[in-house]
């Protein structure tokens, strides 16, 4: 018998003896009466782990899905109940260092695989959701599938890391690959609709996409038709590199055109980049080649309106400068950050020109050039990179993501800056990347990132944009060192800090419907009256809001269960296209649109938005709020809700997040309606 | 839980009480033809009330004036016998008994098995081989113990001595128990730990014994062997142990006319010394420790607290618990072991199992959790494992000899 074949026999009776521990394991758990259950779990989740982690295991648990589920290997956890669940969080679960979270999730998808298959009729979850499931979780994660595991996956993971990897191909087979796509395509639309400056995963869905439509061995059959835009988007836009030529190819090319074919490239890249928020490299190619002609073909290649092509006519050094610095091929991403400042027209407020140059010519610490060039490479070089971000952040301040990170404050702070007051950001830059200190005043006290030793996050994130990654560090400190300050104050430090580390725009004023000590709902009519009063056009007076506004949110699932609280800006009221009143807020998660149970999905296009707004109907925005500001010189007259509105949201409110937190009193008045 | 899932018992058989909560112990009542109540302190009453389990609140202290108020509930009832589940509930359960049987004698059986002093003596008496023991009250008297043995080894001043081994009473297994070879160590025993019973050190083979006794007949009797004390056990033994079962079931016969026991469950622990002499070590009235119950079920199939309910139950027949057990050691389908884990550095941050381990053929599962805390508290006595790692196959050496590997990885680093 030649080696291999020994070996693989060796694996094969390897398979056989834990299928039989399996079998046996699960028989043991389905004998368990219920209320001893949790306690025997264990062992069926170790044997579920080493049978998945063999060549061809995820096949043996699959078959055995209906009874592990029967057994109760999900009783008492969110994968009980499927429906529930998101497809998002899979990857969560399949990345976690904990062998039990990537078991319970693994086998969760398996069992919603034969549910799909026909082989198992699920009591709540029929084929046609299984089915939409798997795809939605595959296209989500199909980096898992298609790419090669990553260094921080080894790392977190080690020998669990190939438990994910095996179920995706299992999944993907079983599956077929052509249902992956249109899924994935689907939602690299969703994504990009936000505008995020952050689009590398994006980036490396679409790359998969393509890989594997140039795939002879996989079978896509009618799917895959919408990648064409998102492909060619960043892989050949244009006529002249259509077929991917290369950048060099590209600039031969384009030394030989006239300047009708000029014109001609530079609207195609233009169109293509406005489509999708997605710049190809040849884009930063003929941008920096259009250089040396005029300033129409340079608006041209931006896609500028008339507001745009002004403010390049304006400051044409300044954007030339600009280009020149941050626009490379792998810094293309700029150029939409860079067409969307001038869209903005925010270069005509006057610190705004004087702070670009500065940052143009702004010296790096020596920290600041190692951080970023080891998140982005050391090509072209550190400075461009950070001009990139600082174009991005500026030109799409609701692009801003807290990446997978808790410091959604300092995200919101950066975006809140770059949206409200740009040069306040700029300063920011400087102190961080040149000084490696900011210093922000307290009630009068200056606190020093320097002194503060922790924050919020306890690693130094990686995964952000150039900015974040150089500021956020110094603004986690300095919030968490002024909640530090507030140790003692009676109620919520938000009331304090957040005026302080946002800006004098927040309003003073602090209303908060959670009483600290005890966590219970507190005064809760008044505290949304007041909110309406404050913020909703019809009972204040037909203000629209001024400033963004921080605000808390509890945030809850998609079975309106309480997560967590979390901090967001509020941006605008007003109606939307439906005639309904809006709450437009952004939220510094990466991707906003969540869904928050009892029937609050949050959106983020096609009501009125803006790129990178998120909105919610008033009320329902209202029953996930928990703290707002406002300006306590302003009349505080409480609004006068109908009484029913008011029921409405106070009953959402009792339905999701304050479904504990009912004040005793309360309780009294309305027994329970089981 | 779902109504399918509420207990259906057979009316015509007895109604058993379990002393001390044991979500095992009760979980296989719950699935079993006997109707059951658990007696356990008040802190278990939230988890009975959720999964409707039948529960009676009595918190085990020491017996007292209103002990016989939970015997008399019991009686009230209903409820047929008692059945102690830790050595604590050793004591109520004879005094309970007595009370539900109207024999006296029950109590003072039960004093004698909880009392390790008392439990040589009478052993002794009833011409069972037992080492040299004496009770001690403080440190010199430890001190003399600890000289006097090694005289009688004639051992000269210099010699290394022999171990004396300190034990407390009344508390289960390896609790309190500690090994004494010098006086100075004898300093390092804390006042609050006397009095203690101590033992001339037996240089032999240990192993235990589980026997399930209805009727004052053996009705299946199990031999543990230890691969090392404290850490690991298996069942059923090696042929070369099990070779001494016909003297061993003798020598549990004696233990069975010497106290007296007429039903229930012993678990005595016996040395076997080079000749082949046994020494009796201690008798405990309740289930073992270290998961010997588990053990059993995964090596024979059968539910070793169903075989304790039977053996305690007076209205089992002789018939049903003939048919309920298994024959001793040809019945086994394999012998099951497990392996408790220390952790071996002083400092610790994960739980890693490792791949030799894992990747054995005999490799079942285990039950070991994350660390808490990082540093490990020095081990004093003999201790309690972070928890155990079990194996099943079909070779007792392969079986002996993995655990005994075991005991040089690291499961915690």
């Amino acid at each position: 018998m030649s080696q291999p074949e020994e070996y693989n026999l060796m694996e094969a009776s390897k398979l056989q003896s834990l299928t039989e521990k399996l079998d046996r394991a699960i028989d043991s758990l389905s004998q368990t009466r219920n209320f001893a259950k949790v306690a025997k779990i264990q062992p069926l989740f170790d044997i579920v782990r080493r049978v998945l982690q063999q060549e061809g295991g995820c096949a043996v648990v699959e078959e055995r899905a209906q009874r592990l589920e029967e057994a109760g290997i999900f009783a008492g956890s969110d994968w009980a109940q499927p429906h529930i669940l998101i497809p998002t969080l899979s990857t969560f679960s399949l990345k976690s260092p904990e062998p039990n979270t990537v078991v319970i999730e693994a086998l969760s998808e398996l069992r919603l695989l034969a549910v799909a298959m026909g082989d198992y009729i699920h009591p709540t979850m029929s084929r046609e959701q299984a089915h939409h499931f798997l795809t939605q979780v595959l296209a989500i994660n199909l980096e898992l599938l298609f790419g090669v595991a990553g260094e921080a996956e080894r790392e977190q993971q080690g020998k669990l890391a190939g438990i994910p990897r095996a179920l995706f191909r299992h999944l993907a087979e079983r599956i077929g690959y052509e249902h992956v796509i249109d899924q994935l395509i689907e939602e690299i639309w969703r994504i990009l609709q936000q505008r995020p400056i952050q689009v590398d995963s994006v980036k490396q869905m679409i790359t998969q996409i393509a890989i594997c439509q140039s795939n002879p061995d996989i079978d896509l059959g009618a799917s895959g038709q919408g990648a064409d835009r998102l492909i060619s988007s960043l892989y050949g836009p244009t006529q002249a590199c259509r077929e991917d030529p290369g950048v060099a190819v590209y600039l031969e090319r384009l030394e030989g055109m006239d300047s009708g074919a000029l014109q001609y490239e530079a609207t195609g890249f233009a169109r293509a980049m406005h489509d999708t928020g997605l710049v190809s490299p040849y884009h930063a190619v003929l941008l920096r080649y259009l250089l040396n002609h005029g300033d129409h073909l340079l608006a041209e290649g931006m896609g500028l309106s008339s507001t745009g092509r002004d403010c390049l006519l304006c400051y044409a050094d300044l954007v030339r400068a600009l280009i020149d610095e941050a626009i490379h091929p792998e810094t293309a991403q700029g150029i939409f950050g860079l067409a969307q400042l001038l869209e903005r027209g925010i270069l005509y407020q006057p610190p705004l020109a004087p702070a670009l140059w500065r940052q143009l010519a702004l010296p790096l610490s020596a920290y600041s050039n190692e951080r970023l060039a080891l998140a982005f490479g050391p090509s072209p070089s550190a400075r461009a990179w950070l001009l990139q971000g600082v174009l991005c952040m500026l030109g799409q301040p609701l692009g801003v993501g807290q990446g997978n990170n808790p410091t959604c404050q300092s995200a919101r702070a950066l975006s809140m800056w770059a949206y409200n007051d740009p040069d306040y950001l700029l300063q920011m830059v400087v102190w961080a990347a040149r000084d490696d200190e900011i210093i922000i005043h307290f009630e009068g006290q200056p606190i020093s990132s320097r002194d503060s030793l922790s924050g919020v996050a306890t690693e130094i994130p990686l995964d952000l944009d150039p900015v974040s990654m150089l500021v956020v560090p110094h603004l986690d400190r300095i919030y968490a060192e002024m909640g530090r300050r507030c140790i003692g104050r009676p109620g919520d430090p938000h009331r304090w800090v957040n005026p302080e580390f946002h800006g004098w725009w927040s309003g003073r004023g602090f209303r908060i419907n959670v009483d600290v000590e005890t966590g219970k709902l507190d005064q809760l009519d008044d505290f949304l009256r007041h909110f309406y009063a404050s913020y909703h056009p019809y009972y204040n007076g037909n203000q629209p809001l001024i400033h963004p506004q921080p605000a808390g949110i509890a945030v809850t699932d998609s079975a309106a269960r309480f997560i967590g609280w979390h901090a967001i800006t509020i941006l605008r009221v007003s109606l939307d296209p439906r005639e309904v009143m809006r709450v437009y807020f952004f939220n510094p998660n990466n991707d906003s649109g969540q869904n928050w149970g009892d029937g609050i999905t949050v959106s983020t296009a096609g009501e009125g938005e803006r790129f990178g707004e998120s909105s919610l109907p008033f009320e329902q925005f209202a029953s996930r709020l928990y703290i707002f500001h406002f300006d306590p010189l302003e009349s505080g007259e409480l609004a006068i809700i109908p009484a029913e509105e008011l029921s409405e949201v106070n009953a959402r409110i009792s339905r999701s997040w304050g479904v504990d937190r009912l004040p005793a009193n309360e309780l009294q008045a309305s027994p329970g309606t089981t | 839980m779902s109504k399918s899932d509420a207990q259906n018992y057979n009316p015509e058989k007895g109604y058993v009480a379990l002393l001390g909560w044991s979500l095992n112990a009760v979980e296989a009542a719950d699935r079993f033809d006997r109707r059951y109540v658990v007696v356990a302190p008040d802190w278990a009453q939230p988890y009975c009330d959720e999964h409707d389990i039948p529960y009676v609140p009595w918190n085990f202290e020491r017996l007292n004036d209103r002990s016989l108020e939970i015997a008399q509930t019991l009686k009230e009832m209903g409820v047929d016998i008692s059945i102690p589940l830790f050595e604590e509930t050793v004591e109520w359960a004879g005094a309970i008994n007595s009370v539900l049987l109207d024999n006296p004698r029950l109590f003072g059986q039960a004093m004698l098995l909880r009392d390790k002093a008392l439990m040589k003596r009478r052993a002794q008496l009833g011409g069972i081989r037992v080492g040299i023991f004496e009770e001690a009250h403080d440190k010199e008297d430890v001190v003399r113990f600890l000289k006097r043995v090694n005289q009688t080894l004639l051992k000269l001043d210099g010699d290394p001595n022999d171990p004396i081994h300190l034990k407390a009473f009344d508390k289960a297994g390896c609790l309190g128990h500690r090994v004494i070879r010098t006086p100075d160590e004898v300093d390092t025993i804390p006042d609050e730990e006397f009095p203690v019973l101590m033992e001339s050190h037996l240089d032999g083979w240990e192993f235990a014994v589980e026997a399930w006794i209805h009727n004052g007949k053996i009705k299946f009797l199990n031999i543990s062997e230890y691969v090392t004390l404290g850490y690991s056990v298996f069942v059923p033994a090696t042929p070369e142990l099990e070779k001494y079962r016909p003297e061993i079931t003798r020598q549990i016969e004696k233990l069975i006319k010497t106290f007296d026991i007429e039903f229930g469950f012993i678990h005595p622990e016996y040395f076997v010394t080079s000749d082949g002499e046994m020494y009796f070590g201690e008798v405990a009235y309740r289930p073992p420790g270290f998961k010997v119950f588990e053990l059993l079920e995964q090596a024979y199939g059968f539910n070793a607290y169903h075989g304790m309910i039977l053996a305690f139950d007076p209205k089992t027949t002789e018939q049903e618990i003939d048919a309920f057990f298994p024959k001793e050691v040809v019945d086994a389908k394999g012998h099951a072991g497990c392996f408790g884990v220390y952790p071996r550095r002083r400092v610790v941050s994960h739980l890693q199992i490792p791949a030799e381990t894992e990747d054995h053929e005999y490799f079942e599962s285990h039950e070991l959790a994350a660390p808490v805390e990082e540093t490990v508290t020095k081990r004093t006595a003999f201790g309690t494992h972070w928890g155990l790692v079990y194996f099943f196959g079909k070779d007792p050496h392969i079986l002996r000899d993995l655990l005994k590997h075991q005991e040089d990885l690291d499961f915690y680093v």
